[in-house]
């Protein structure tokens, strides 16, 4: 898609847009209508003439009284641009899980393979905004670098930044945690359009509107921006008043599908639910049952390990 | 009364009207008119030129004439020192007004220099009297400060800068009833205007652009003190390239008020910000009133010096 981009920090802007969000340079008007110079504002009903009313924020007829639709102000709700493939089969998802859970170690219970229901297994797409940007960050903080009388010592610098493919999920049915775990390991380079989705997919809508998603994407930025200059550029080991100001260049965003199987299980009554990559088999986030009797087990016999060493260094 | 581009030479244009077809003179500074003939809206276009520039951006009014009124006199009120007159006077002349204001944006690059304060306890020995009345050494904890002179570099985005595009409202008049809310911001569209009082720009860019830069510094400045670290700081001086300038034009909604409230003095204006309702104007101060206050204070500080030496 051809993106339009602002002329000065050559972010994208959207066609309804009046000015950049970034740096608010006037966006060009696409197209002038031709005007006569002096121009009586008519009534599309009754043809008497109209004049903006205040209680009805819109040009009103003050004959028949119907008022003329502007412009309006647009936000509209995001809507999915992209998707990504499902590379992984139901087939391979449901051996996946059967080694995720057979390779859960010494808490879980001895009869979970055999006990555990597979109820549901089907794919979705889940949503999420993934986007670059170049910031210029200007910092001042506190560290005890340099300190002398006072633990604090003053510091300050700019550095730039790029953030490439960075992914923002708009999820709601994802915890952050399942997120966390899924979204390193997506291909962004195999990005298809979204007509080519198969036609019985189900795709997360996103809930959020263009106004909010640039200010959630604008602050992830600002997170982003401090963790990093609190790592790596500010001296010392301890820090306080951490300021971080960015003025960002050349911001763009997709909005895209993530494929993921969502796979619910049943193990003694209850329900457990697991998440599984859509495009590696191997990454699965889920919670599964702990043998209670196992962890009582190692709780005691560790009570009584330490017991003994007690006893022990009493005697000493 | 709201006189446009005082300060400017007008000429003016004829018209004919659109709806009765009556013969219309309009001064060249004028965006729109009511026909006096027939009461027909009108608006006017004009090619841009280079020291008129068409309008980009308005924002419509919100408030209403009467919310208007009743804010101008809340904030008369608030002025203790107002003249009664004025207080008391009719708010009968009240213009609905699109200002012709300047959008300004740049990039601003700063090179900054302050002294910042770090605090620490330290302990101090000091002299006092114990319970026999002997000079006795204690310690005592106290907050002391040391300086650091901190330099550094701060680019930012100027966003929201608006100044006064109009000869006849200076930007100070304008500042007090600011800041309006950019994002109700419309592309400019006659239908928008028609029925009110517009006027076109009657100050260039250029001219408006030193207010503008005003403007920039200042709020550089406030970003400035928030941005340092430290417990405090003192001596903050910074110098800054502003690049990437860019100026739109954008029609503000003002109700304008003349005020008359002695026989003698010019009528005052007061003006209401015609989206937020906010209200200002300089208001003149009565002298009677505060030579009434003071002599009042005089009096009370005799009397208590009075009963004092009683």
């Amino acid at each position: 898609m051809n993106q339009q981009r602002c002329e000065q920090c050559f972010s994208e802007i959207e066609a309804e847009d009046l000015r950049c969000v970034i740096c608010g340079v006037v966006t060009p008007e696409t197209e002038k209508p031709p005007r006569p110079a002096i121009e009586v504002l008519r009534c599309d009903n009754c043809g008497a003439a109209v004049s903006y009313d205040v209680k009805h924020a819109a040009p009103r007829c003050g004959f028949c009284g119907s008022t003329t639709k502007l412009e309006e102000i647009s936000d509209p709700l995001e809507q999915t641009e992209k998707y990504l493939s499902l590379d992984v089969t139901t087939e391979d998802a449901r051996q996946a899980f059967k080694t995720w859970l057979g390779g859960k170690g010494f808490f879980a219970p001895s009869d979970l393979l055999e006990q555990t229901k597979l109820e549901k297994i089907h794919p979705l797409w889940w949503t999420g905004w993934v986007f670059d940007a170049k910031a210029q960050v200007s910092w001042t903080a506190d560290s005890n670098a340099n300190a002398r009388e006072s633990d604090w010592a003053p510091h300050s610098g700019q550095v730039s930044y790029n953030f490439d493919n960075v992914l923002i999920s708009a999820s709601r049915g994802l915890s952050d945690a399942e997120v966390q775990t899924l979204a390193p390991h997506y291909r962004l380079e195999a990005i298809q359009s979204k007509e080519e989705l198969p036609n019985d997919a189900i795709i997360e809508q996103f809930e959020t509107q263009r106004s909010a998603a640039r200010s959630k994407i604008i602050h992830n930025i600002q997170t982003m921006a401090e963790a990093r200059v609190h790592q790596d550029e500010v001296p010392g080991s301890r820090v306080r008043n951490l300021h971080v100001h960015c003025c960002l260049e050349a911001l763009s965003t997709e909005r895209i599908a993530f494929p993921v199987y969502i796979l619910a299980y049943r193990y003694r009554e209850e329900l457990y639910r697991v998440v599984l990559h859509g495009q590696k088999r191997d990454v699965i986030a889920g919670r599964m049952p702990i043998s209670w009797a196992k962890v009582l087990l190692v709780a005691s016999l560790l009570l009584l390990g330490l017991g003994i060493l007690g006893y022990w260094l009493s005697l000493q | 009364m709201y006189t446009l581009a005082a300060a400017m030479s007008v000429s003016t244009e004829h018209y004919d009207c659109e709806s009765c077809g009556a013969g219309l003179v309009v001064s060249d500074v004028q965006r729109s008119l009511v026909c006096p003939y027939c009461a027909s809206p009108s608006v006017i276009h004009r090619e841009p030129e280079k020291d008129r520039p068409s309008p980009d951006f308005v924002i419509p009014f919100v408030i209403e004439d009467k919310t208007a009124s009743e804010k101008v006199k809340a904030f008369l009120r608030s002025k203790y020192f107002a003249p009664s007159s004025l207080k008391e006077a009719k708010l009968d002349n009240i213009r609905g007004i699109y200002l012709p204001s300047y959008l300004y944006t740049a990039c601003a690059d700063s090179e900054y220099r302050a002294e910042i304060g770090e605090e620490y306890l330290d302990e101090e020995k000091y002299q006092a009297r114990d319970q026999n009345g002997k000079f006795v050494t204690k310690t005592r904890t106290v907050v002391r400060t040391e300086w650091y002179t901190l330099k550094g570099r701060h680019s930012m985005y100027l966003k929201d800068i608006v100044v006064s595009a109009s000869a006849g409202l200076p930007n100070h008049e304008l500042e007090a009833v600011e800041p309006f809310d950019l994002r109700f911001i419309r592309r400019y569209a006659p239908a928008i205007i028609s029925g009110w009082i517009a006027e076109e720009a009657s100050l260039s860019k250029a001219e408006s652009k030193s207010s503008a830069h005003e403007e920039s510094m200042a709020e550089i400045g406030t970003t400035l003190n928030r941005f340092l670290p430290g417990d405090k700081h003192r001596n903050l001086s910074y110098s800054t390239d502003l690049r990437s300038e860019t100026v739109a034009l954008c029609l503000l909604p003002l109700w304008v008020f003349a005020v008359r409230y002695h026989p003698k003095k010019p009528p005052l204006r007061l003006i209401v910000n015609g989206q937020t309702g906010e209200a200002g104007g300089h208001v003149p101060t009565s002298w009677v009133k505060v030579l009434i206050l003071l002599s009042v204070l005089i009096g009370i500080g005799l009397l208590a010096y009075f009963w004092s030496t009683q």
